[in-house]
């Protein structure tokens, strides 16, 4: 059975098809204009003859849309006196010393917000129902209005839905007496996040009615063109997929999956190389993201983009604006900057024949930690002169010698980088020092051999084909659904037979869904969480919601936070349903380790600079080296996704699946 | 380029991240392990590095009007307590080193084999209740003992271990002891965890390397706000505005100030600025720096380092026993939220005589204290919410303000309708926009907002809010933003409150605050 994991990102394409027991990886330049070209330009490419069952997409249509404002006109339709909501949103300002401070704009103007004379009380009672007249008027607007997508929006719906759910029903019936059989697409607050706290909940709608036409017509325009019998699906932000068909209604679900599948392939390959506690460097061109599994891929539920909080339950990933592409300057005060603009793929890094601002890859080139006629495969050759000639410059007007200020460009992106690890392990409760680095995406194996030598992090990760490892991820990414509502009950008065009440609604709902994505029961794994916290707190933990949840909320609560009280009471906020669908991984068998030469692997020689050392270093072609290989840096090793470098103190190693690992070398460790 | 031998460009850099991380982390650590929803929910706390000096080497980025003030706390801390290892001082007095008494801060020598301490770590945090006569330890007072206790520097950690006299008297002075203790050791795992951090550094690096890279910032720092301060014209540039009064007289009360910015450097001087008064709004030095320091480092930029470099090359000048350096026992718990705003509008305003068309227009210049307490009759419990309301911001020469946002010196967040009605005997009837409250001109002031709330108890209100007599100004001809208004909602009509009140509430009664918004700009 072969199925295809399809990566789009701001300059490449990225494909990985696998028949089950092997993948073959391609990739091509992305298509900004109409992204769906290049999509099916490659799957023809790549997947003639026979076309593959499964398509997962990693798309970044939502999340541009939100990013660039160009979603959808949106009718809000909310309770009348709190029109402002979106607005004020939480009444604090993005940055604190600037008079320049902006908010987000807003992604619903002030005339396309519909009041509406209904109100709910926190406990669930209904104070005033919706007059029927009010709705159809609102309808009627909507429609004068030419609006393309509507939010209902209502104070404490989570507890309710019965207004929201009658206004939903007036519109829809409004518009088809008006438009016909084309009404426009609604979105409704309790079913998308059935959660209190009103203005995530509104914005989390409202992003969603936004997004979701502009991902309707993309994958619309996909779908008509991919061979028939394929069956299309979508990456999601918390590291599962879903179909084509529910992402064309729930596009909100995918704003953050961008750096999801590299989290979930980086785990996998881990996993199944024989680590469950890894620190995850997927460094691209313009940012990189830092993850981190402790045992399974964490998740958080607050997250914010463009301005717009998302509640929905994401893969926790920190960003920091450092990459190949960042460019180094000096500022006023003479200190040395790189970031967070970036060169981009256009003009890109002076030793790509145009840029003209020195970038960390430029700075990789200078110093032999990039091949220059391996790059990509050999499809684009770096101009090396070039670089070091801007380089010359750069340290002419810093006073200092042109290594020593390539390697201050790559001294500098790395401290933003390790103080990203820092923010994802240390002040998460982990020490890195009991974790894996598996780095890549394009130029993260560059920098992993510093970065774990800072963070004494014992041992790196390099996977086979490391640049296309997010598309990788989308192939093994089950198809998931989460279901959430808040309750707000005593965790001390509340049985498991009353937890069984609250859960076996939204397990009925999951296993339906997912059967008609086509899961047999046994393919289906369901998880039940809880949201809990200790009453008078605002945060929550999320635990399993065992028989010993009490006991589990507490030991969470300290591990976290560092401290616990079994004697205050705990209040449950809300309960949580995971639940996916398993879908058939490709197998990878080990191969025999090898103690054969590997002379034939050595394709060149690299002038490489370690601070005072420089060395003509081994170039490898990974394709040829072989499991139970093993060799001292410094070495480069390309392949062509990306280059990998090991400097001096470390050890690299191939194991039984052509992962490269690397440790300190033994006289190195202290 | 102000640099020592071992400093460079990059290792400047470098280090600049790294002292930065280090209070990052602090106030992680403080965030994560604290209690009270002032903490983890609001953010109303602060954490920094200082040097064998006392001088600021770096503070994370929380809340403008702890900027400025921290350094005084530390050296208020190392003059009075001489520190060993494993000591830790607290205090909270407003006369000794602190701004109003909820800030409760922690000094932590850090000892990196010199015989005294090479660094200090402190943080602080706005503890909920520190007793008074009120709960929430925010009265409308007239002398700080009845604000709640006051704490001189003291060693709350003796040689690695809890002073227990200490923090018996604290909580025995508090009204939530556990919540309180919750906070205090928070407060400790923050300064421990910096402490940590700078002995990782010194093995990583060396203690002169250290040394040098702390003094280093300081002086970048200073270069930046010498740039910045030599592009403001040589010159003199006075302003004066008015606080609604003190809550207890009805006196308007002026605040002057005169900017003297000579070539790079600056004196900020408040004479003419009215004496101390009765009521709580007024400042101590501390808060006055704090909005100094604040301003000058909007003007630099978001990119210079929060240090004491960036105060090196500006005097403040504050006359004893005025509104803007109170002398004991003035109350003061309303200096820090009411009169903080007003002196960041006098600077503002002398400031945009000397850079015209760099300078925003007034902001609604209050923020808008609202606590409502009582017995809760529906869930059978004392009940206490406090909160603050935000307004417009004022408009900029090129774009309009931002409505319904705290500006200035607090950025706390907004309590959610759907959280206050769950835990409150309340009902927010409106939570909107205020709709052309702004003041207008080319470019308009942001509006600020209106929130009205049901009483579904019989509860005691109280109200600290400003400009409600005098207007948000408008500049280079824009108009002023609206005035606020608050009202009471009683036996079937609306009256109208002043700025500052008390008031015993029955059930069904209705609270409204309007805040102001932000003027306007240009004509």
């Amino acid at each position: 059975m072969y199925s295809l994991g399809v990566d789009t990102g701001g300059t490449f394409t990225d494909f990985v098809l696998s028949d089950g027991r092997r993948i073959r990886v391609y990739k091509i330049p992305s298509t900004p204009q109409n992204p769906a070209a290049a999509f099916l330009k490659g799957v023809r490419e790549l997947c003639h003859p026979a076309a593959p069952l499964f398509v997962t997409h990693g798309s970044t249509v939502a999340t541009n849309a939100l990013l660039e404002r160009k979603g959808a006109r949106v009718a809000l339709v909310t309770t009348a006196g709190f029109e402002s909501v979106l607005e004020i949103g939480r009444q604090n300002r993005p940055s604190l010393y600037d008079f320049e401070v902006e908010k987000p704009p807003p992604l619903v103007s002030r005339e396309n917000i519909f009041g509406v004379h209904e109100r709910a009380l926190y406990d669930g009672t209904i104070l005033n129902e919706p007059e029927k007249r009010e709705i159809e008027a609102i309808a009627e607007a909507i429609i004068a209005r030419h609006c393309e997508s509507v939010a209902i929006c209502f104070l404490h719906s989570y507890a309710n839905p019965k207004n929201e759910r009658l206004v939903e029903e007036l519109i829809e019936r409004s518009m088809r007496e008006r438009c016909g059989n084309s009404p426009l697409p609604i979105s409704v607050s309790h079913r998308v996040l059935p959660e209190y706290r009103e203005y995530e909940r509104f914005s989390t709608t409202t992003v969603n009615a936004y997004v979701s036409p502009k991902m309707s017509v993309y994958l619309g325009s996909i779908e008509k063109d991919l061979p028939e019998g394929v069956r299309l699906r979508v990456m999601q932000s918390n590291g599962g997929s879903m179909s084509a068909s529910a992402a064309r209604k729930a596009a909100a679900q995918t704003i953050l999956s961008g750096p999801a599948g590299g989290v979930i392939g980086a785990f996998e390959v881990a996993r199944t190389a024989g680590f469950e506690k890894v620190i995850t460097l997927d460094m691209g061109g313009t940012s990189t993201d830092v993850g981190l599994c402790d045992g399974s891929v964490s998740l958080r539920t607050r997250s914010t983009v463009a301005g717009c909080p998302i509640g929905i339950p994401v893969v926790d990933i920190h960003t920091v604006g450092a990459g190949g592409g960042s460019i180094a300057w000096l500022d006023s005060a003479g200190s040395l900057r790189v970031g967070p603009q970036s060169a981009g793929a256009e003009p890109g890094p002076v030793c790509y024949g145009q840029g003209r601002s020195l970038t960390v890859t430029d700075a990789n080139l200078c110093l032999g930690r990039l091949c220059a006629s391996r790059f990509l495969g050999g499809r684009i050759t770096l101009d090396f002169d070039r670089a070091n000639e801007h380089m010359l410059k750069f340290a002419n007007d810093l006073g200092i010698p042109a290594d020593m200020a390539a390697e201050g460009i790559l001294r500098v992106a790395n401290a933003t980088m390790e103080r990203a690890i820092r923010v994802i392990s240390v002040e998460r409760g982990h020490d890195p020092r009991n974790f894996s680095l598996v780095a890549f995406g394009g130029a993260g194996p560059m920098h992993a051999c510093d970065l774990a030598r800072a963070l004494c992090i014992p041992r790196i990760v390099i996977p086979r084909n490391a640049g296309v490892l997010s598309a990788f991820g989308l192939l093994i990414a089950d198809v998931s659904r989460d279901f959430s509502k808040t309750v707000l009950l005593r965790a001390e008065d509340t049985s498991i037979p009353q937890l069984d009440t609250l859960f076996s609604p939204l397990e009925e709902q999951a296993l339906e869904e997912l059967t008609r994505e086509g899961f047999s029961r046994e393919e289906i794994i369901l998880e039940r969480r809880l949201d809990a916290r200790y009453v008078g707190q605002s945060y929550e933990v999320t635990i399993p919601a065992g028989g010993d949840f009490l006991s589990c909320f507490h030991s969470e609560h300290l591990r976290l936070y560092g401290h616990s009280n079994g004697a205050w009471p705990v209040e449950i906020v809300n309960v949580r349903l995971a639940a996916a669908g398993r879908v058939e991984k490709p197998q990878f068998s080990p191969v025999e380790e090898t103690r054969d030469s590997f002379c034939s692997a050595v394709v060149g020689k690299s002038r490489m600079v370690f601070g005072d050392l420089k060395v003509d270093a081994p170039i490898y072609d990974r394709s040829e080296l072989h499991g139970g290989n093993r060799f001292r840096g410094p070495a480069l090793v390309v392949e062509m996704s990306a280059t990998t470098v090991v400097t001096p103190e470390f050890e690299a190693g191939v194991d039984s699946y052509g992962n490269i690992i690397m440790t300190r070398s033994a006289g190195e460790f202290q | 380029m102000a640099c020592s031998s071992m400093v460079d460009a990059i290792t400047l850099e470098i280090f600049k991240n790294l002292f930065g991380s280090v209070a990052e982390e602090m106030g992680v650590v403080l965030q994560r392990t604290g209690f009270s929803p002032n903490i983890k929910e609001r953010l109303d706390f602060s954490c920094a590095v200082f040097d064998q000096k006392a001088d600021m080497v770096a503070q994370a980025a929380h809340i403008p009007v702890h900027l400025g003030s921290m350094p005084l706390s530390v050296q208020s801390a190392v003059q009075d307590v001489p520190m060993e290892p494993g000591d830790v001082a607290i205090l909270n007095d407003p006369y000794r080193g602190g701004t109003h008494l909820p800030d409760v801060t922690m000094v932590a020598p850090v000892f990196l084999g010199e015989p005294r301490p090479t660094f200090y770590v402190a943080s602080r945090a706005h503890h909920a209740d520190v007793g008074g006569s009120t709960p929430g330890s925010m009265p409308l007072s007239t002398s700080i003992f009845q604000e709640g206790l006051r704490i001189p520097p003291l060693k709350i950690m003796a040689k690695g271990k809890p002073v227990p006299d200490v923090l018996s008297m604290f909580l025995a002075n508090v009204r939530t002891p556990e919540e309180r203790e919750g906070d205090i050791s928070a407060q400790l795992a923050a300064c421990a965890t910096g402490g940590k951090r700078l002995a990782e550094m010194t093995a990583r690096y060396g203690l002169d390397e250290l040394k040098s890279h702390a003094a280093a910032l300081q002086d970048y720092s200073e270069t930046l706000m010498r740039q910045c301060i030599s592009r403001i014209p040589s010159g003199r540039y006075g302003f004066q505005d008015f606080m609604d009064d003190d809550g207890v007289t009805d006196e308007k009360i002026p605040i002057v100030v005169t900017i003297t910015v000579e070539h790079d450097s600056a004196t900020i001087d408040f004479s003419g600025t009215a004496a101390q008064v009765k009521g709580c709004v007024n400042a101590v030095l501390a808060i006055t720096v704090s909005c100094v320091f604040y301003v000058f480092r909007c003007l630099a930029g978001e990119n210079i380092p929060s240090n004491s470099g960036c105060m090196r090359p500006i005097t403040v000048s504050a006359p004893l026993g005025t509104l803007v350096n109170a002398l004991p026992p003035a109350a003061v718990a309303g200096g820090n939220v009411e009169t903080s705003q007003r002196i960041v509008d006098v600077l503002l305003g002398a400031l945009a005589k000397a850079l015209p068309r760099q300078i925003p227009a007034a902001s609604c210049g209050s923020m808008n204290n609202v606590s409502i307490g009582g017995y809760d009759c529906i869930r059978r419990r004392p009940f206490a919410y406090y909160e603050t309301l935000a307004g417009g911001m004022g408009a900029r020469p090129d774009k309009d303000g931002v409505s319904a946002v705290h500006s200035h010196m607090t950025n706390t967040m907004n309590t959610p309708v759907e959280v206050i009605e769950n835990a409150y005997p309340l009902r927010v009837l409106c939570y909107n926009i205020r709709q052309d409250s702004g003041g207008s001109g080319v470019r308009r002031g942001g509006d600020g907002l209106i929130r009205e709330y049901e009483l579904l108890c019989d509860s005691s209100v109280s109200i600290l809010s400003e400009r409600r007599r005098y207007a948000p100004y408008g500049l280079d001809g824009g108009k002023d933003g609206r005035r606020g208004e608050n009202h009471l909602f009683r036996n079937g009509e609306w009256k109208s409150l002043p700025s500052k009140a008390n008031l015993d509430c029955r059930k069904g009664e209705r609270l409204r605050i309007m805040t102001p918004g932000g003027g306007g700009y240009g004509r």
